[in-house]
């Protein structure tokens, strides 16, 4: 479904990726592992197109420079250059880390808003969806979102990325800072959209416990290298990887 | 004659609003300040009169089609120019104000000058309210500005391109995330700015002379009622409106006409000094844009 190869970014001469390559295939369950500055967001960023809007704003305005090579194939289709909303279209959504929402409008009007692209019809089932997945949404519907708990705005996000009609959900640490009870009821979630919407997921993760036996895939990526990669559950077994991940 | 004058201040508060609206709008949405505002505004009155004295279209086609070609000239000034100084304040400023100086001192050098650029009310004729009477324009004023508000807000929060604007306004990169178009909407809120300008004009300009020097007068007036209330807060426009309104008539009715502008600018120093995001400016916590 997507395959990446041989990926650089650049920001001005700093290597942010490097030839990375990897792939998902559909209905996979796929992670990404690295630590701080590894280089996740950037990839996160490049699959979404953010990193493309992100370069031509620079661009305008004399900023800084971003060097993208390599390529991104989606369902067949080289998407490389392809803008963030032309890859929403496609079914390609990006969770952003650190729980984006819009925090002056209310859980509702949030959900409502990511259902730009769809029709009236199928926000509202997704938003039932949504609802059952994480029943506390529907106990703060009316809610201004800046006033969520971090958990629950991180509910929120991911409730509004499956509003908007993903079949390659591209989550960016969902974890983040979140208590351990939290991160399994996301980590359950996730396998729950995974198992009842068909979804193809790919996470970006630094704690690497929770998710990675369920992973069907995991890549280790350091400064923008990747260096291990295999199954999830055998990772786990890896002395490095519990060395460097679980502190063990 | 206290209730004369409150009326007057109510209807002077609803022209304030009505003059900010658009350039709030824009602001709100994409962090614009389109300084070609008031330049919009006079397109839109010159247009009209062209329309009626020149073409020789009625009122009923002139005025809308004057609507919708000053919209298409804010989604214009987005395509040509402010699309590639997107993010740099200053430079959509200067941008803005440049292309504004532009149109308004071309209408100056074709001689656009003088008593008889007037547009034709709408409504003629007058009502009393008690003692006083008022024109039914100006009473038209207050309908078309008290309609709008509850147009816009129904807009912003029901319908999918309002809750665009909303998401837009709110946080760009997660609004892109979810497949909403940044430059297209950063497009539709210039020419929606600018169509709420032209419908001010409309609705404002018949009860006096078009001028070019209106076109710097409009633009301070929607700074200082976006400054005064917070830039981009919907609520901050309407508060600010009638303290401004109320504050220019009363000055206007007890010390004489000639202070009103003072009021304006000694409103703006004050805020800035006191409170300078606006009485309902950023640094609320939270607050509610467009
Ligand atoms: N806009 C940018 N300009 C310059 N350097 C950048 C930019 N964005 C990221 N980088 C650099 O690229 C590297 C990778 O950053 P990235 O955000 O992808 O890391 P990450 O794996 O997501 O880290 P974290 O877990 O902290 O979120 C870092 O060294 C970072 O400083
Ligand atoms: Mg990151």
């Amino acid at each position: 479904m997507l395959q990446v190869s041989h990926l650089m970014v650049f920001f001005e001469n700093a290597l942010a990726l490097n030839d990375f390559s990897m792939e998902v295939g559909r209905g996979e369950l796929r992670g990404v592992i690295g630590s701080n500055s590894a280089g996740k967001t950037t990839l996160m960023h490049a699959l979404s197109g953010l990193l493309i809007d992100i370069r031509i704003k620079e661009q305008r305005r004399g900023g800084e420079r971003i060097t993208l090579m390599g390529k991104i194939h989606y369902e067949g289709e080289e998407i490389t250059h392809l803008p963030p909303h032309e890859r929403v279209q496609r079914g390609i959504v990006l969770c952003r880390e650190r729980h984006p929402i819009f925090p002056e409008s209310d859980v509702l009007e949030n959900l409502k808003i990511a259902g730009y692209l769809r029709a009236r019809e199928e926000t509202r089932r997704s938003m039932e969806f949504v609802f059952d997945l994480f029943p506390v949404l529907k106990s703060f519907r009316r809610k201004r979102a800046g006033f969520l708990s971090g958990g629950e705005q991180q509910m929120l996000a991911i409730g509004m990325a499956i509003v908007a009609a993903p079949r390659l959900l591209l989550l960016d640490e969902p974890l983040l800072g979140l208590s351990p009870a939290m991160q399994r009821h996301l980590v359950d979630a996730v396998q729950q959209i995974r198992s009842e919407r068909g979804t193809t997921i790919l996470i970006a993760e630094q704690f690497a416990r929770p998710i990675l036996p369920l992973l069907d895939y995991a890549y280790v990526i350091e400064n923008g290298m990747m260096t291990l990669s295999g199954a999830g559950p055998e990772l786990m077994e890896n002395p490095e990887v519990r060395a460097a991940y679980f502190g063990v | 004659m206290f209730l004369g004058t409150l009326v007057y201040g109510i209807v002077n508060s609803v022209i304030l609003a009505l003059v900010a609206l658009g350039f709030n709008l824009t602001f709100g949405i994409s962090g614009i300040a389109n300084f070609a505002y008031g330049a919009l505004y006079v397109l839109t009155g010159y247009g009209v009169w062209i329309l009626l004295n020149e073409v020789g279209l009625p009122l009923f086609l002139a005025a809308p089609a004057m609507v919708v070609l000053t919209a298409m000239a804010g989604a214009l000034l987005y395509r040509v120019v402010l699309i590639r100084l997107r993010g740099m304040a200053i430079s959509e400023v200067i941008a803005t104000f440049g292309v504004g100086l532009a149109v308004l001192e071309f209408f100056r050098y074709l001689g656009f000058i003088g008593f008889e650029y007037t547009l034709p009310p709408l409504l003629d004729g007058s009502l009393s309210i008690g003692p006083v009477f008022l024109d039914l324009q100006r009473a038209l004023i207050v309908i078309v500005g008290v309609t709008l508000t509850g147009v816009l807000w129904l807009f912003t929060h029901h319908t999918r391109l309002g809750l665009a604007f909303r998401g837009i306004a709110q946080d760009e990169h997660t609004a892109m995330c979810l497949g909403i178009h940044s430059d297209r909407v950063a497009m539709f809120s210039l020419a929606f700015g600018g169509g709420l300008c032209a419908l001010a004009a409309v609705v404002i300009l018949p009860i006096g002379t078009i001028s070019v020097d209106a076109g710097y007068d409009v633009l301070l007036e929607a700074l200082a009622v976006c400054i005064v209330g917070g830039l981009g807060s919907a609520v901050g426009v309407i508060v600010a409106s009638f303290i401004l309104g109320l504050a220019q008539t009363y000055t206007a009715m007890y010390m004489g006409s000639h202070w009103m502008m003072i009021v304006t600018l000694v409103a703006i120093l004050l805020i800035l000094t006191i409170r300078p995001s606006g009485l309902f400016g950023k640094q609320k916590e939270l607050e509610e844009r467009i």
